[in-house]
């Protein structure tokens, strides 16, 4: 058909209703002309009439012809079969009632972690342009599996060489916070350092001001700073004069040079960042080993992510090359932004997505059982039907439109439900499952996509449940049902519903064992032995801003002393300490450690450590036991001689078989000029990253020797934390008055957050499995109880031939339990296969844990002996009698 | 109104023609004046019968080889006037030479016999 004739034929089936009215006008004007003409002709007025009717039944077919010839046939039977499906659906509202609802939640459910995969993964970044959008990592030419960071003068031999960006761009992989102190209560902001080229290579304009000037970079330059939306309207009253004007940032004047749009949201490694400043480069900054900074790049128009990538790789072999002693064993990757924001969903999404998928399916089962009882009771009304000429087709496709119908209401309800959740997810959400670069947590939501998303499921398990009643409906004998009553005729039919049944069984397993090995998973990870002891810790952020950022020296050098001073003099307060990375809480740096006496490695075998600043008793203060030596004090400062403390790791590696304390290394390569630190103490090993992470060496140095610009600052109390929080901040604002605390929590919070991330995969899965089991205990019941009710008449004539009720019991019970018997093998099969997509979110738990698997098939028989018991007794109290009399009627 | 011995169905196929013809011929007819310009040219002989006639007109809207207004007709009554449009024509031409073609052969064989 050509295109003009398939727009004409769309225009007549859409414009029906009018063309139904103007063929008849037209077949009107066609009688009354006739009859005239018979009148002229002679034939009498009423014969005349007589004859012109005669020839009505033709003109009604010519009405259905000429509508058939005009319009899609099948668009028009089409909406025929939507209105007839509406309208048997209404006739049972009980069975509607019940597979909407199932429908319901099988696809809610799916819309919900449809909503998510999307927010997080599959929409596209909100930045102009986001496909030539690069993210650029140092990398190990033995392992380029490795995201490093990179410095300065790498990032400036990158710009400078390559060919295929229009420009790179470079921030603070860490970001800090920054104290506002006009303009209001002083208050901790998060922000970042970026390069002038930042703004522009995101492709982002200001809607105030502007951005960062290139010579900005510069120290003594760089007291400006452009400030996001909410930012802005929250502390600034969105007042437009605010640009131009002088604001408070860590006690410095800066100028406030521009403000971004509402929709611009910056996060990356850390929360999202509401202010940005320009780099500064400090004297540290300028060092090629100092590694401090996150890259992002945009490609020129027509280069290609291949081309950049092995420009990139020429550029950092190159630098390899040129400066062994910070390089060597070093090269540059290139990734795409989108490819690594996907890749860093610390939620296993697409893990979650094929379980709830499995409820669906569950679902979809349920729904087909309660389509093939309703399809057996309706098989007088399409035996007729048949008989009348309906075509095995178009009987099929009529069905499977109820189905569809069906699935569609079940989908927008499904629909509501995951809009009224994704609120309730969204808020359930950990912030740090869900730090995706670039991706806002509030954008979880229902867009074209998910409601696409949702309709292709609805329609696609409406086909699903729809298609084996249909077809079995419409296999039967023409001439059976009209004579004898559908109960009589079950054999063939009740195998579906048992082979139903077991699907059920197995699908639930699979959900079930998933759900299962994330329990005993989150159960472990909980038991793990942190090493340190968070009971009774409070614990809350400081920013102490320095020249030299990571490095030293401190700025506040009297920060720990009165820390001990005013907060330890708090009563009921036992010991008080600081630290630069907070245990569990995922911040970390690592150092290249070189031990005295020892050969150079080279820079390909250089030994690293976990590196933080502490101030002293920081040991006492989380309970992390000294095994040897002695803690920092105040003495060790700049004057004093260099120290270190090193954990056991550490310890036994450097020194495997004498005492640490009192041997010296350096944090930097074989032949770097980083002064030799003395070992004071070795601390007990402690779970300082994450408590799925396995402990690594760890160095700690006191802040008075080597300062770091945020301290956690950590109290341990006689009792609850939380209620020493104000006279913990009132001591800090004595101290520090410029300088506002942030992120007040107990070190038990901190333990918990930290497991967030599986907790709510945990939590989730869970009550998808719960789900899954409700639904399997539905639609075990309904088999078993249709299957009974089918058979009462045999069920009648075995007792009354003598049988007892524990045969009958027996009779019933024993088709439920081996074909659920039959489901679990499956199921257990299926899990095998299938559950190892979990394996990435699980810890110290195979995924086919065979106590897990054991558990949840018994868990699984004993729910369906149960499902079956109460419809199976019904079975025994049949009256034999009536039970006949039935059948007879 | 019996069917006499004088009056022929219009066989298969040819009732599009016969219709484009007709509409060719005129300017805009409306379907009552199509019939009866079909039975008077063929001499009382062709009889379109209306259960034949609007299906298909309303195949030749579709394939946009007629178009159609609504107009009153002389009396003062609504009607649907169609009239044959320029992709209409082409086709009536090409058909009429293949018919032309096809009934002269038809007729050789006839006469040959």
């Amino acid at each position: 058909m050509t295109l003009g004739g398939l727009w004409r034929r769309l225009r007549f089936t859409i414009g029906r209703r009018r063309f139904d009215a103007d063929l008849d006008d037209e077949m009107r004007l066609h009688l009354e002309l006739r009859a005239e003409r018979l009148r002229r002709a002679g034939v009498a007025g009423v014969e005349a009439d007589r004859a012109t009717r005669r020839q009505f039944g033709s003109v009604t077919l010519a009405l259905e012809r000429s509508r058939d010839a005009g319009t899609f046939a099948s668009l028009g039977t089409l909406r025929q079969d939507v209105r007839y499906a509406l309208r048997t659906l209404r006739t049972t509202p009980g069975f509607t009632l019940g597979a909407v609802l199932v429908l319901m939640l099988g696809i809610g459910a799916n819309t919900m972690m449809f909503s998510l995969v999307n927010a997080t993964m599959l929409r596209p970044l909100p930045l102009p342009d986001p496909d030539r959008l690069m993210t650029v990592w140092t990398t190990r030419v033995e392992d380029p599996s490795v995201f490093g960071i990179t410095s300065l003068p790498n990032y400036r031999d990158w710009q400078a060489r390559n060919h295929v960006f229009e420009d790179i761009a470079l921030f603070d992989s860490a970001g800090r916070g920054y104290n506002l102190t006009s303009h209001g209560e002083p208050e901790q902001v998060p922000g970042v350092r970026v390069t002038a080229t930042f703004f522009p290579v995101l492709g982002v304009q200001p809607m105030l001001g502007r951005t960062f000037l290139a010579e900005e970079e510069e120290p003594g330059r760089d007291r400006v700073v452009v400030l996001s939306y909410g930012l802005w309207v929250r502390r600034y009253a969105a007042d437009a004069a605010i640009v131009g004007r002088t604001i408070r940032v860590d006690g410095e004047p800066y100028t406030v040079v521009g403000v971004m749009p509402p929709d611009f949201f910056f996060q990356f490694w850390s929360l999202p960042r509401q202010l940005w400043v320009p780099a500064g480069w400090t004297r540290g900054d300028r060092e090629r080993n100092s590694n401090s900074f996150l890259s992002i790049a945009r490609l020129k128009r027509g280069a290609t992510v291949a081309d950049a990538r092995s420009e990139m790789d020429v550029i950092g072999r190159a630098l390899a090359a040129e400066h062994p002693t910070t390089n060597a064993g070093l090269t540059v990757r290139v990734m795409p932004i989108a490819e690594y924001v996907r890749q860093s969903v610390r939620m296993p999404l697409f893990a979650l997505l094929g379980v709830v998928g499995f409820v669906l399916l569950i679902a979809c089962v349920n729904v087909a059982n309660l389509m093939l009882a309703r399809g057996a009771t309706r098989g007088r009304e399409f035996a007729v039907r048949r008989a009348l000429g309906a075509g095995r087709r178009r009987l099929v496709a009529q069905l499977l439109m109820e189905s569809v119908v069906l699935g569609s209401m079940g989908g927008a309800c499904g629909l509501v439900l995951a809009l009224l959740s994704s609120r309730l997810l969204g808020a359930m959400l950990p912030g740090d499952a869900m730090l995706v670069p670039m991706r806002s947590l509030d954008a979880i939501g229902v867009d074209t996509t998910v409601l696409l998303f949702t309709l292709g499921v609805s329609v696609m398990s409406g086909v699903l449940f729809g298609l084996a009643p249909a077809l079995s409906a419409c296999r039967q004998d023409v001439s059976h049902p009209m004579k004898l009553d559908a109960r009589s005729l079950s054999g063939g039919r009740g195998r579906l519903r048992f082979g139903l049944l077991a699907c059920e069984v197995a699908l639930t397993l699979v959900v079930l064992a998933g759900a299962g090995v994330m329990i005993v998973s989150v159960a472990r990870l909980l038991g793990v032995e942190p090493g340190l002891d968070p009971h009774n810790v409070l614990v809350m952020q400081m920013s102490l801003p320095q020249e030299n950022l990571y490095y030293g020296p401190p700025a506040h050098p009297r920060f720990c002393a009165n820390l001990d001073d005013r907060v330890g003099a708090v009563p009921g307060v036992v010991s008080v300490s600081a630290i630069a990375h907070l245990p569990l809480s995922g911040a970390g740096a690592g150092r290249a450690v070189t031990i005295e006496g020892r050969p150079d490695p080279g820079l390909k075998r250089q030994a690293g450590a976990a590196y933080s600043v502490v101030c002293p008793n920081v040991l006492r203060t989380f309970g992390i036991a000294l095994l040897a030596g002695r803690e920092f004090t105040e003495r060790d400062t700049l004057e004093a001689p260099g120290v270190v403390l090193v954990n056991e790791a550490l310890a036994k590696r450097s020194w495997p078989n004498e005492g640490a304390v009192g041997k010296r290394l350096k944090l930097g390569p074989f032949n770097s000029p980083e002064p030799w630190l003395t070992v004071v103490g070795v601390f007990r090993n402690a779970r300082l990253n994450a408590l799925d992470v396995d402990v690594r060496p760890t160095v700690f140095r006191p802040y008075n020797q080597a300062a770091w610009p945020t301290m956690s600052i950590v109290t341990k109390t006689a009792t609850a934390p939380a209620a020493f929080a104000p006279m913990v901040k009132r001591a800090l604002a004595d101290i520090e008055p410029n300088q506002p605390v942030s992120g007040v929590r107990t070190m038990e919070e901190v333990v918990d957050h930290s497991v967030g991330g599986r907790r709510l995969s945990m939590q989730i899965l869970t009550g998808f499995a719960v789900l899954a089991l409700v639904l399997a205990v539905v639609g075990i019941a309904g088999v078993v109880a249709y299957s009974v009710a089918q058979r009462t008449s045999e069920i009648g004539i075995r007792i009354a031939l003598g049988a007892q009720a524990v045969d009958v019991m027996r009779l019933v019970l024993g088709e439920s339990i081996s074909w659920s018997l039959l489901g679990v093998g499956a199921g257990v099969v299926a899990s095998l296969g299938l559950l190892r997509f979990l394996r990435g979110m699980l810890y110290a738990v195979s995924p086919t844990d065979p106590t897990v698997l054991v558990a949840v098939s018994v868990l699984l028989v004993v729910v369906s002996v149960a499902a079956s018991y109460v419809p199976a007794r019904r079975a025994i109290q049949v009256d034999p009698v009536s039970a006949l009399r039935r059948d007879d009627s | 109104m019996t069917k006499s011995a004088d009056r022929e169905d219009i066989p298969p196929g040819t009732l599009e023609i016969l219709i484009l013809t007709t509409l060719g011929r005129a300017d805009e007819l409306h379907g009552f004046e199509i019939a009866e310009a079909i039975r008077e040219r063929s001499g009382d002989v062709l009889y379109v019968e209306e259960g034949s006639l609007y299906p298909a007109l309303q195949r030749l809207l579709v394939k946009g080889w007629i178009a159609d207004t609504w107009d009153r007709t002389p009396e003062n009554r609504r009607a649907r006037y169609y009239r044959l449009t320029a992709l209409g024509r082409k086709h009536l031409e090409r058909e009429l030479q293949r018919y032309q073609r096809v009934s002269r052969a038809i007729a050789l064989v006839l006469l040959a016999v």
